[in-house]
């Protein structure tokens, strides 16, 4: 009997555990199912949807981390916008790895977790436009308050799609890579920065920094002329961190002067470019992990302390990147100063990337609501011009910037030290929460490339800052703009995969380039025909 | 009409069996106890496998999914990548099997056969550490040792021994094709070895003491224990570690993930991070490609299972399932 009434205990408490943890897992079902039944209430009685909570997914772009200040920034957000909008809401942003957001982002949505707004990436926005999630806003945006101090109309009236749909909201420009080198690099192998004005110019200067010790530790061939986050970005625009190498090349499917759309990689420019890139591969004007490294690891290989195997150009985005770029080329005692190289005769102009949009997905109820209350809480509120621009462009008030009278210093007690004073009422950005020896630049929104202006008069932009965004827009133009098609949202990935066999096979293995060209088109050229069948019809 | 077949005892005397139900009954409590074990059973790992059904579908992270039949399979099949996956697949993980095992084995031997016990407890946790260490770790560490660069640690040495010289380019060991696999399977020996060794020690000391004296009083050298006594000893417990993780084959993953990069897809690719590719790696994944993918890579396994099952049976006389 004892036995029996022990097994039933036993058997109760492990059910009762499961039931706990099954319950656990299903209290944010049955609370979103609670929520939707409630929203659906209160859409039966009132028009206006009550938005009490805002679910965001969004990448590296929104500098406020949790461990720089984002509870503040939140916390100031839900203020500011519960007033803009007369009732409290809150705001849960959910910040996903930069590099790998595209992934993460897939994950997402595989566990069927939707957030109510988010950002993508160019690439990203076209393959989902197409497809029903992406809540069509060009209504909302037709009549949002913020038309008023619309200082770049085209960028979001070049995001509607041929019906007129408006599936993304672009608050910036795209932005684009500009490329750097090195000052010091410069003086030490005797060339002036203006003197580059043709790929070999700019060839020759790589391979000065190989083969002329410029970081001056008495041994040659321990520092390159460039590194990149590979030989080909997996976003468009596919080439922007090596564009003296693809030159004209566009190794990507794209439009021609007639609209018809073709495949870049297929051209005697790519090969060229192919060609151009093995050369510097093996002469060692390329470091050669560029092959493996992420944005991150080449960025920092560049501006370390130690400088043995790091390179004296890197190009990367234009603007605030100036001033960050040299902030830590200073810090970490490489050099004084950076210089923005003009692009070389053979590439003409930089490119303005397709900009990332802000985005709200469609719950697919035939009532548009819900989102039109997530773009009033959202994304009217970011172009306010005003409180909550501000938080957007700056971050929190007295946490990431201040109008009161402050003095601190950065870097003290060391030869880089810096001071900094200000008087009451005069805007100025603070330390950085995570890092007192750095003054902070900017939240998600760059104020140089905002498409409304921020009319409170609140502008802290460095001047390398607004100078690198001068310098960007008198030297670019636009990326082509990326396909849209089934077969090629089905296939991207493959293609991706065989563009970089070929690269690689020419590029670090030494390859010929034609037989590259060929594996290439017998792995992937009747998808891309499928692909350019689609696109053309 | 078929007849219900008579069970009997080894005497002949026919066993009669309650009805199931009074079985049950009586043995509620038991049944009683196993239900969570079965609820858990069929929630966790059979309620999810309703998931196979998307390799029969176009399935994608917006819209309802849309039966297309065998069309993913059609696809995969067509797929070079998917084969160069497959082989992959199976290659580097019976190598890394083989060469591992082998590796494990020659250690604990070599460690049974050290005399100084402090000594061999040091060198036995020295060598059960890197198990312990995440692949990502260890694909860091390694990665900084290899790098191509003027900063990588393997090819500077290289240098300074003459082997390359001074202004040569540096080796790109793990995004050479030539050296990926080489270079895969010493970072496994140098990670699983030691944790490897611990079956066979257990077995090396289960050996009958007296098989031992008994080969001394017959004038055996140390080798020709190690041959006659030591290795035949073993052979049984390789036999089963072989097979056992021979059904483990299709699972590799990680390892490869953090070690591969694109140049050396073609000798590294397998079909777990091709699936992850496939899945992740483009903005608007196919979860029924993917699919499908998984659901062959999982036949595949069944039936290395089986093989396994069926090996073992004819080697041990027992089966492993």
């Amino acid at each position: 009997m004892k036995r029996k009434v022990l097994s039933v205990l036993l058997a109760s408490a492990m059910v009762a555990s499961l039931a706990a943890c099954g319950s656990s897992n299903d209290a944010p079902a049955q609370s979103a199912a609670a929520t939707d039944s409630a929203a659906a209430s209160t859409e039966a009685s009132t028009e206006a949807y009550n938005l009490e909570e805002i679910n965001v997914v969004v990448n590296g772009t929104l500098t406020a981390t949790v461990d720089n200040g984002q509870a503040e920034f939140v916390q100031q957000w839900d203020d500011a916008v519960s007033e803009a909008i007369g009732h409290p809401i809150k705001m849960n942003i959910q910040q996903l790895d930069h590099s790998g957001y595209t992934d993460a982002v897939g994950r997402l949505f595989a566990g069927g977790d939707y957030p109510d707004v988010m950002i993508m990436s160019a690439d990203m926005f076209k393959q989902y436009a197409p497809t029903g999630l992406l809540w069509d806003m060009s209504e909302a945006y037709a009549n949002a308050k913020f038309q008023s101090h619309l200082i770049l109309p085209e960028i979001n009236e070049n995001l509607k799609d041929e019906e007129g749909h408006l599936y993304g909201f672009a608050p910036t420009y795209g932005n684009g890579c500009v490329t750097y080198v090195k000052q010091a690099w410069l003086d030490a192998v005797g060339l002036k920065a203006e003197d580059i004005k043709t790929y070999d110019d700019y060839y020759n200067m790589l391979l000065k920094f190989h083969n002329e010790d410029p970081d001056g530790n008495g041994v040659t061939g321990d520092t390159y002329g460039v590194i990149a986050a590979g030989f080909v970005g997996n976003e468009a625009p596919y080439v922007n961190y090596l564009p003296e190498f693809w030159q004209d090349s566009y190794p990507a499917i794209l439009q021609d002067d007639n609209g018809t759309w073709y495949d870049g990689f297929q051209t005697d420019a790519t090969k060229a470019a192919l060609l151009r890139l093995q050369q510097a591969y093996k002469d060692g004007a390329i470091d050669p992990e560029t092959l493996t490294a992420s944005t991150k690891i080449a960025r920092e290989k560049w501006f370390s302390n130690d400088q043995t195997g790091s390179s004296g150009v890197f190009t990367y985005w234009a603007g605030s990147w100036y001033q960050t770029l040299t902030d830590n080329l200073i810090k970490n005692g490489v050099d004084e100063k950076l210089v923005e190289l003009a692009p070389i005769a053979e590439v003409g102009a930089y490119l303005n990337r397709e900009a990332p949009v802000w985005v709200i997905i469609d719950d697919g109820d035939g009532d548009n609501s819900r989102e039109q209350a997530i773009f009033d809480a959202f994304i009217e509120t970011m172009m306010d011009g005003d409180k909550v621009q501000t938080l957007w462009t700056y971050g929190a008030e007295d946490v990431h910037w201040s109008t009161k009278a402050e003095s601190f210093t950065i870097n003290a007690g060391t030869d880089k030290e810096k001071s900094y004073e200000y008087e009451d009422g005069q805007f100025h950005l603070k330390q950085s929460p995570n890092d007192p020896n750095s003054v902070w630049k900017k939240n998600a929104l760059d104020p140089a490339l905002v498409i409304c202006s921020l009319d409170n008069g609140f502008n802290d932009i460095s001047s390398l800052a607004a100078e690198g965004n001068k310098f960007f827009t008198e030297n670019c133009k636009d990326a082509p703009q990326s396909p849209t098609s089934e077969t090629y949202t089905n296939e991207s990935g493959t293609i991706y995969d065989a563009k970089l066999a070929a690269i690689t096979s020419v590029v670090v293995d030494g390859g010929d380039v034609d037989a590259a060209m060929q594996t290439y088109v017998d792995t992937v050229g009747s998808i891309i025909d499928q692909c350019l069948a689609e696109l053309n019809q | 009409m078929s007849k219900k077949k008579k069970i009997t005892t080894s005497t002949g005397v026919e066993v009669r069996h309650k009805p199931l139900g009074l079985r049950i009954w009586n043995n509620r409590g038991y049944y009683l106890m196993f239900l969570p074990v079965f609820v858990f059973i069929l929630v966790m790992y059979y309620w999810p496998m309703l998931g196979i059904r998307y390799a029969f579908y176009d399935y994608k992270p917006v819209g309802a999914p849309t039966f297309v039949g065998l069309k993913h399979f059609y696809s995969m099949f067509k797929t070079d990548a998917f084969w160069s996956a497959f082989r992959n697949t199976l290659e580097l993980s019976i190598m890394k099997l083989l060469i591992t095992t082998f590796t494990a084995v020659i250690v604990s031997i070599f460690l049974n056969e050290m005399g100084n016990l402090f000594a061999k407890k040091t060198l036995q946790t020295i060598i059960y550490l890197p198990h312990f260490m995440s692949w990502a770790v260890v694909a860091s560490i390694f990665s900084l040792f290899l790098s191509p660069s003027s900063t990588g640690l393997v090819n500077g040495l290289l240098r300074d021994w003459g082997i390359l010289a001074p202004d040569a380019k540096g080796i790109y060991f793990l995004a050479s094709t030539a050296w990926w696999r080489p270079i895969f399977y010493l970072i496994n020996i140098w990670k699983e070895t030691g944790w490897g060794t611990i079956i066979f020690l257990a077995t090396l000391a289960g050996i009958n003491p007296e098989l031992y004296e008994a080969a001394d009083i017959d004038g055996a050298t140390r080798m020709q224990k190690m041959r006659f006594v030591t290795l035949p000893a073993l052979a049984n417990t390789i036999i089963t570690v072989l097979i056992l993780n021979l059904a483990k084959v299709m699972n590799m993953f990680e390892s490869v993930f953090v070690l591969y990069n694109n140049a050396v897809y073609s000798v590294s690719d397998v079909i777990s991070t091709y699936i992850y590719r496939q899945t992740f790696a483009i903005a608007l994944p196919n979860y029924g490609y993917s699919t499908a993918v998984g659901l062959f890579k999982s036949l595949v396994g069944c039936v290395l299972v089986l093989v396994c099952n069926w090996a073992s049976k004819k080697t041990r006389g027992r089966g492993i399932v």
